[in-house]
């Protein structure tokens, strides 16, 4: 496996800095460490100064509903290497809280507002978590996984006068032309999925 | 004397933005003190769309988002679902990916020139552009069925073999093209005030680039050499001999000659691509559609757009759905951070030139 050279070095780097880290060389250029909470500001900075990680690609959330958790990934690009890394980490779901870098990175800002807005988690340190794409939102983050979107688009709109409900574009058709939904077709009807 | 400062809405309905989005300006006489970009009028969800669809479905959503370009988002999910499934794709797929990815770069490219020179006045220019740019369409109306949206390219390969007598109408195009280049030199990149209008003006700092997260032409406008076809290759990437141009200066000159260079890089990608093509399936032999589980797992794929790095990063938690689609478009950083910065100090007559030359692209930034 020569040619998993340099991503070996890059792992075996960050596990001797970071000892409680789980660094993995998933891939051909993808190394993924997963880090205690409190861990991930040191680690981007280490990262960012010792390691040359200088391009921040993007920063995302996974809803991990049934833990109780999200996910938080950020994921690092070395230019000379064209290594990169993504670093994991799990907050808390009940009032995520977590730190900001928008002093490490311009863009982190705005990944750190669509998230405010979009899962709810609030970032500290982040001057700027303002309203981003949604507008006057009331209700809970709509990108979590318990955000009901069926009884959103019911609650916020409504069928025209003299329709009925046609979503579920399967049932609507054969019940129309009069015929009946193969056996085949009934498990995969939109309700079943 | 300090001039009284006023704010000025550019957009969400304005010829010179680059689709609904706005930009508000604080303007002191003709110059930007600051700029804030307001997106959110083309929210669609289509994330969460994602997540309450199957994997299969989710093709249809992801191309469009992104109207100029929509192959990248395609081929972006294709690969990230065989990566986390560890799925092969048959050679003669890979080839065709490539060559209905630099179709599309060349489709991108020449509305980016019909945008950036029809903002500035040459109003001949996107005449040509835009007609010159549906003889790709009706190649891609030919192969996938669909002008601007295609679904063409899904996990396990593309759907549907070449036609009879494509790679003879492809090239054809392709000469076509070539033998356009020199006349679209005259009419924009040689122009006088084409010239006049964009050197020296919109300049990204070389020295803070990277950090700034500026990716693509942009960056490649610069002087820096950056591009995913050549740092990652994917599918056949590096079985290609290309250049990747680069053009000192940071400015929006630089980025239209970056750009300008590229396609004559794509012309002979493709023309490479019909050559060396081999034999064979287009794809792989894949589970039902609508019963496709894909197992437990996570994988941040990436390709080189027309305006840079175009990334996605899902997960899959082994059902039949996306746990987590998150799209990661250039435009994100282009559009907000990085116009933000740079539009500062700019003449108002140049916001407009500014953004089109960063490609920027609200439905990316939304999603």
């Amino acid at each position: 496996m020569e040619e998993l050279k340099i991503e070996k070095e890059i792992a075996e780097e960050i596990s001797k800095t970071f000892h409680s880290a789980e660094v993995t060389v998933k891939r051909e250029k993808r190394v993924v460490v997963k880090l205690r909470d409190d861990l991930i500001t040191p680690f981007l900075s280490y990262a960012k100064n010792n390691m040359n990680f200088i391009h921040l690609a993007h920063i995302s959330c996974v809803d991990w509903l049934e833990d109780n958790k999200f996910e938080l990934i950020y994921s690092l690009l070395n230019y000379d290497n064209k290594v990169m890394i993504l670093a994991k980490t799990y907050i808390d779901r009940e009032n995520p809280e977590f730190v900001s870098h928008t002093n490490y990175w311009d863009q982190a800002e705005t990944y750190e507002r669509e998230m405010r807005e979009m899962y709810g988690i609030n970032f500290k340190g982040n001057k700027r978590l303002t309203e981003f794409i949604l507008e006057d939102w009331q209700g809970i983050p709509p990108m979590r996984r318990d955000f009901d979107t069926v009884k959103f688009s019911q609650d916020t709109f409504y069928n025209r006068p003299g329709r009925e409900n046609a979503q579920d574009v399967r049932t609507t058709v054969t019940k129309k032309s009069g015929e009946e939904i193969p056996e085949i077709g009934k498990d995969y009807t939109v309700r079943n999925l | 004397m300090r001039e009284k400062e006023t704010t000025l809405y550019l957009g969400p309905q304005h010829p010179g933005i680059t689709g609904n989005m706005m930009v508000k300006l604080k303007v002191a006489g003709d110059t930007v003190v600051k700029a804030e970009t307001h997106v959110g009028y083309l929210h669609r969800a289509f994330e969460k769309l994602m997540e309450q669809r199957t994997w299969m479905q989710s093709f249809p959503i992801v191309c469009r988002i992104c109207v100029p370009e929509p192959d990248p988002n395609e081929e972006n999910l294709a690969r990230a679902v065989e990566e986390i499934e560890g799925r092969e794709v048959p050679e003669r797929a890979k080839y065709i990916r490539v060559m209905a990815l630099e179709l599309s770069r060349l489709a991108a490219y020449m509305l980016w020139m019909g945008g950036q020179s029809g903002g500035l006045g040459l109003y001949t220019a996107p005449q040509w552009s835009v007609g010159d740019r549906d003889y790709i369409l009706d190649l891609f109306e030919e192969l996938t069925g669909g002008r601007i949206y295609h679904m063409y390219i899904w996990a396990g390969g593309v759907r549907r073999d070449l036609p009879d007598g494509f790679k003879e109408r492809v090239l054809k195009t392709m000469d076509y093209f070539e033998s356009r280049l020199p006349e679209y030199d005259k009419l924009i990149f040689d122009n006088a005030i084409f010239k006049k209008r964009t050197i020296g003006i919109g300049v990204i700092d070389k020295e803070k680039a990277l950090e700034w997260g500026v990716v693509g032409p942009p960056l490649r406008g610069c002087g820096i050499k950056h591009d995913v076809r050549i740092d990652e290759p994917y599918e056949i990437y590096d079985k290609l001999e290309f250049e990747v141009p680069t053009v000192e200066g940071g400015d929006i000159y630089a980025r239209a000659m970056v750009r300008r260079r590229e396609m004559e890089q794509s012309i002979s990608m493709i023309r490479q691509v019909l050559d060396k093509m081999p034999g064979g399936p287009v794809y792989n032999k894949v589970p039902n559609p609508l019963n496709w589980y894909v197992p437990k797992g996570d994988a941040y794929v990436k390709t080189e757009s027309a305006r840079g790095e175009f990334g996605y990063y899902a997960v899959s938690d082994g059902s039949l759905k996306p746990r987590r689609v998150h799209v990661r478009g250039p435009a994100y950083v282009h559009g907000v951070s990085l116009l933000e910065r740079i539009l500062v100090g700019a003449n108002i007559s140049d916001v407009s030139p500014i953004m089109n030359s960063l490609g920027v692209c609200p439905p990316e930034i939304e999603r």
